[in-house]
């Protein structure tokens, strides 16, 4: 018997941490910001939640245990389980530290790639993300190899956990009408045909008039700080983090969801995003069911991906949804 | 242990000059940046390793001409292959740079896995780890050895040399003692002069193609007699590496590109090994040095032409 | 009606979600959710895996599946010859080795109502589903997860293999019985290599005379070779007269390799912890004849001469013709664990298979050994074996030749002459 409820909450959960991803690569694609290194932000969010979400609350209560013994992870527990608002304060926190965290990281990378082709800023955002990666790996108050644990979910508090999950939920759903709002504001406005125009041939936009690298700075801050409270979000559901979690993969993953909608439309990103992530999700209640394979599914799955962005591409290379005449509508 | 590094400086830059020179000879003549040329080195490896698996179990015996001669013909195959489905196709549609990235990035993803799927069919059909192989002893190699009075000499010492040279003096005849070469250079020059000129481009291209690729899995069969352990991620993990040298060398030129191997490989030997024993920093930061020296590299001197930046592309000497 | 995107869009969606759901009403419907079981009527369990099909941990993984399939059919024929009227059905889905897998895979099985979980393979992926199984009261079995931190009391998650504290102790045994003093920790910079070169350290410093120090690398690189310069001269500038390797298969198998080709690193001795034992690439000749030369030596979870081990092992071979890998062993107790703890509790309902659980353990005894649980849900009495590589008709093979008893090391065969 299917617990329909729990698939659904779990599924659009994932659907909207994704979603945030998604939306703010649509922006970065369409301003011309090749960004392979999605997954440095996303996790330079995520650690910024995971610090305040592990030191702090002990910090508070004045514990002298570590968040990486066996006995300040029970703390933890223990702590989110009987003290609502300091949960709650410290998740909130978390949200405005992991946004401006990644808004100032991805500022300050705006220094070297402005100075390369759109190509080469693909691979120094892809390149900084791996060194973040070995970063986290090698210090130790970021907990090195062993990662974050117990970080606080914000509603563990509540007896239920299926209340918790659909709290979550909520929150996550928010935030993701939140970057909907900026993103198509943006793309929908004046500023977002400068940013087409950007992206079309930025050297005529440059003679043009437009200062591109002051605006590209600005939408890479934007979109990067959105990024970091999506890892935020990622970090506190899952309440347990670690470097090995932000490989590159992913963010290839976010890249094959945005191009099988339409590179540059948002409605094409929410479609895409939405129809990869549920068939993810829905092929492990099926696969089981096939009976035993020669062929692993992953593998499967990413040749399908790979073929689907492919095919994409070469016969209908502005998406599943395109962007109509500059503006784009739901 | 100083000569050890030594050792490996000399091998990781042949392995490195081995990838990067075709890579970026192949950018100026396709002007794709091309993830699958992972797939090319794995495919190359891979190749070697079905083929050693069987020709020990047939035979008893293998051999290294064999095994870089089918490797040339798959991997050249392949790349001309995804031109004709892929690029040739997206080339004609006057697609940006960014789109020929992203579909090799996509082409990159179908190939690894089909190599994944392929070592585990062939593993459980021949009932060994295939997804996992160790070093690869060629036999004729061996040979070569006895005969020269080496023995007992790794075999990496003589197949990484062997087949670099071979790679550059191939590269080097081709493009400058053939007619087809010298078109191949006119294309990386100015392709729409070079059609103007008579120059059937897109032949020279599928010809770019098939050399670059075949020259690119040699590498792969080098890997083979150096690594402990071969697995469908050996292209991909010296991916970042060989993009790193190709954008210090800035895309275009080859002077910098050697250099920018030379420098690499010896950041990654000499650099962690100095590090570890006299700051005491582990080894496991020797990823990062790479990614360190590419960053410095796009900041201190940012490349030139395509690669460079917009707004800093015609502003050098003069910047604001 | 126009199709605009929108509607396409959900229309998709609708059929995405849809699909695999009517697919699964329709098949999975099984006896759990017709209420009471009527006599004669025979009763379906579903026990859940998350098992590393791919990614870094993927050679062993697919041994562990052909594991879990020998592990049902023996259960499943002792719980008939008992009488009872049940079956035990494996859903297996794949975990990459990934953390974010690993928990989705967990969501879903909660999803179609499976209570107990064997998995996932690694520490960073039990961390990663243990705050839902806690929340979902999912039992977690996991057959190889071996950090410290996991050693909490009173939660859902239980391993059938002891913690890596333990193991750490047996190796420094064995170096020190071997006469190890002044050595050199090689270990992957991750939580597995990170805490066992930890304790390590700890146990080894006790003995008198001892030196130990620390060199950690990257894993998941394609070459260790500038790691393995950085160790010879760690070797050489300290003095050091044994190197203890705290690797997996792969990584393990790439840095013999290289340090075969080392003539510092060939004349130490060297320590290897139960990582790489089973690996194919270790029986090359290049890393035999070091294995030869070093007098190589490592330990593993293994309870040394158990018979039942040796019966699962040739049952493994004549069934699949597959040799058993590292937690081999630990993986089937934990399958057989779960299907009694099942039948144990009576009801298909997390909080009574956890209590289950905890006295069935106490009852069983198999290839791994007793399985009981200590206060933490962790094995509580964990036997350490030691292997070699010895040179046989066949070329080089893995061979148990000994095991640890508290301060001693007892060999039943001479590994190298």
């Amino acid at each position: 018997m299917i617990d329909v409820l729990g698939f659904l909450i779990t599924l659009t959960t994932y659907i909207g941490i994704y979603l945030v991803l998604s939306l703010t690569l649509t922006l970065e694609v369409s301003s011309g910001i090749t960004n392979f290194g999605k997954v440095a932000f996303y996790g330079l969010g995520a650690y910024t939640g995971a610090l305040i979400g592990t030191y702090l609350p002990l910090a508070i209560t004045g514990s002298r245990a570590s968040p990486f013994d066996v006995n300040g992870i029970q703390l933890l527990y223990t702590i989110s389980k009987s003290n609502p608002v300091l949960d709650l304060s410290v998740f909130l926190l978390s949200l405005a530290a992991g946004f401006a965290v990644s808004a100032l990281f991805g500022l300050l990378l705006t220094y070297p790639i402005h100075r390369v082709g759109s190509a080469l800023v693909g691979f120094t955002l892809l390149s900084t993300g791996e060194v973040l990666r070995l970063f986290y790996l090698n210090t130790e108050p970021l907990g090195e190899s062993k990662g974050f644990m117990g970080i606080p979910n914000p509603f563990a508090w509540l007896p239920q956990a299926r209340g918790a999950e659909a709290l979550y939920l909520i929150i996550v759903w928010c935030f993701v009408g939140l970057t909907y709002f900026i993103v198509s504001r943006i793309m929908n406005s004046p500023l977002g045909r400068i940013l087409k125009g950007m992206r079309d041939d930025e050297l005529v936009a440059l003679y043009a008039g437009w200062p591109t690298p002051l605006i590209k700075s600005k939408v890479l801050a934007l979109t990067s700080g959105l990024t970091g409270v999506a890892g935020v979000l990622w970090a506190y559901y899952f309440t347990s983090i670690n470097p090995n979690m932000f490989t590159p993969s992913l963010t290839f993953n976010i890249w094959a969801m945005v191009i099988l909608g339409g590179i540059d439309s948002i409605v094409g990103g929410v479609l895409g995003t939405v129809l990869l992530a549920s068939v993810d999700y829905a092929a492990r209640f099926v696969i089981p069911f096939i009976g035993t394979t020669l062929v692993t599914p992953d593998y499967l799955r990413w040749i399908i991906v790979g073929l689907v962005m492919l095919v994409v591409l070469l016969k209908k290379p502005e998406g599943l949804a395109p962007r109509r005449g500059g503006v784009s509508k739901l | 242990m100083i000569t050890q590094d030594l050792i490996s400086f000399f091998l990781f830059s042949l392995l490195y000059l081995t990838v990067t020179i075709p890579l970026v000879l192949a950018y100026r003549v396709t002007k794709v940046i091309n993830f699958t040329v992972a797939n090319y080195i794995t495919y190359g490896a891979y190749t070697a390793v079905l083929l050693d698996y069987y020709m020990r179990s047939s035979f008893g015996h293998n051999s290294l001409l064999l095994t870089v001669l089918s490797s040339f013909a798959v991997t050249g195959l392949i790349a001309v292959l995804s031109n004709l489905a892929v690029f040739k196709p997206l080339a004609e549609m006057r697609v940006k740079g960014d789109v020929l990235m992203i579909a090799s990035m996509g082409l990159w993803i179908v190939l690894k896995y089909v190599l994944y799927i392929v070592s585990d069919i062939a593993s459980s059909a021949w009932r060994t780890n295939l997804v996992s192989y160790s070093q690869i002893h060629y036999d004729d190699i061996s040979l070569l050895t006895v005969r020269a009075g080496l023995v007992g000499v790794q075999q990496s010492l003589v197949v990484f040399p062997l087949l670099a040279l071979a790679s550059m003096l191939i590269l080097y005849l081709v493009l400058n003692a053939t007619r087809v070469g010298r078109a191949v250079l006119a294309v990386a020059d100015n392709s729409v002069l070079a059609s103007l000129s008579g120059i059937a481009v897109g032949r020279v291209v599928s010809l770019t193609w098939f050399l670059t690729a075949g020259l690119t899995s040699l590498a792969g069969v080098m890997w083979t007699t150096y690594s402990g352990a071969i697995t469908p991620e050996v292209g991909d993990s010296l991916i970042l590496q060989v993009f790193t040298i190709a954008f210090i060398g800035g895309l275009s030129s080859l002077t910098r590109t050697a250099a920018g191997a030379l420098l690499i490989s010896g950041v990654e030997n000499f650099g962690t090994d100095l590090l570890s024993t006299y700051l005491g920093l582990p080894t496991s930061i020797k990823p990062m040095l790479t990614f360190t020296v590419l960053l410095a590299t796009l900041i201190v001197s940012p490349p030139l032409g395509v690669a460079g930046g917009v707004p800093y592309r015609f502003t050098r000497g003069a910047r604001r | 009606m126009r199709l605009t995107p929108a509607s396409l869009a959900f229309l998709l969606i609708g059929l995405v979600v849809g699909l695999p759901l009517g697919y699964v009403f329709s098949t999975t419907t099984s006896p759990q959710s017709t209420g009471a079981p009527q006599a004669g009527q025979a009763r379906e369990y579903q026990v859940g895996f998350t098992l590393p099909l791919s990614g870094e941990l993927s050679s062993i993984g697919k041994i562990w599946e052909k594991v879990v399939y020998l592990a049902l059919d023996d259960l499943n024929n002792e719980v008939k010859a008992y009488g009872f009227n049940v079956t035990f059905k494996p859903v297996i889905l794949d975990d990459g080795t990934q953390d974010d897998k690993a928990l989705a895979n967990v969501q879903s099985f909660a999803q179609m109502g499976i209570k107990v979980v064997i998995g996932p393979a690694a520490s960073s992926q039990v961390k990663a589903v243990k705050s839902f199984a806690d929340a979902n009261h999912i039992v977690i079995i996991s057959p190889s997860s071996t950090a410290p931190t996991l050693a909490i009391p009173n939660d859902f998650i239980f391993r059938t293999v002891g913690s890596d504290a333990k193991q750490a102790k047996a190796l420094a045994t064995l170096a020190y019985t071997q006469g190890a003093r002044t050595v050199v920790v090689f270990h992957r910079n991750d939580e597995y290599g990170n805490a066992f070169a930890d304790f390590f350290t700890r146990y080894f410093s006790q003995f008198n005379n001892t030196k130990v120090y620390d060199l950690p690398y990257q894993a998941g690189l394609s070459d260790y070779t500038s790691e393995v310069n950085a160790l010879a001269s760690k070797v050489q500038s300290t003095g050091a007269d044994s190197v203890v390797l705290i690797a997996f298969d792969t990584d393990a198998a790439n840095i013999l390799a290289h340090a075969a080709g080392n003539s510092v690193l060939s004349s130490v001795r060297w320590f290897l912890s139960e990582g790489p034992h089973g690996a194919q690439e270790l029986l090359s000749p290049t890393i035999g004849q070091f294995a030869q030369k070093t007098r190589l030596l490592g330990t593993r979870p293994l309870f040394v001469h158990n018979p039942l081990y040796d019966e699962f092992a040739k049952k493994l071979k004549e069934k699949y013709g597959v040799e058993p890998t590292v937690f081999c062993d630990t993986l089937y107790d934990a399958v057989q664990l779960a299907g009694w703890a099942i039948l144990r509790a009576g009801k298909y309902d997390g909080d009574a298979i956890r209590a289950a659980l905890v006295e069935v353990a106490k009852h069983y005894y198999g290839p791994s050994g007793w399985t009981m649980f200590d206060e933490n849900g962790d094995k509580a009495f964990q036997d350490y074996g030691v292997w070699a590589i010895v040179k046989t008709d066949q070329g080089y093979q893995f061979m148990d030749v000994g095991m640890v008893q508290g301060d001693s090391v007892i060999f039943t065969t001479t590994p190298y002459r």
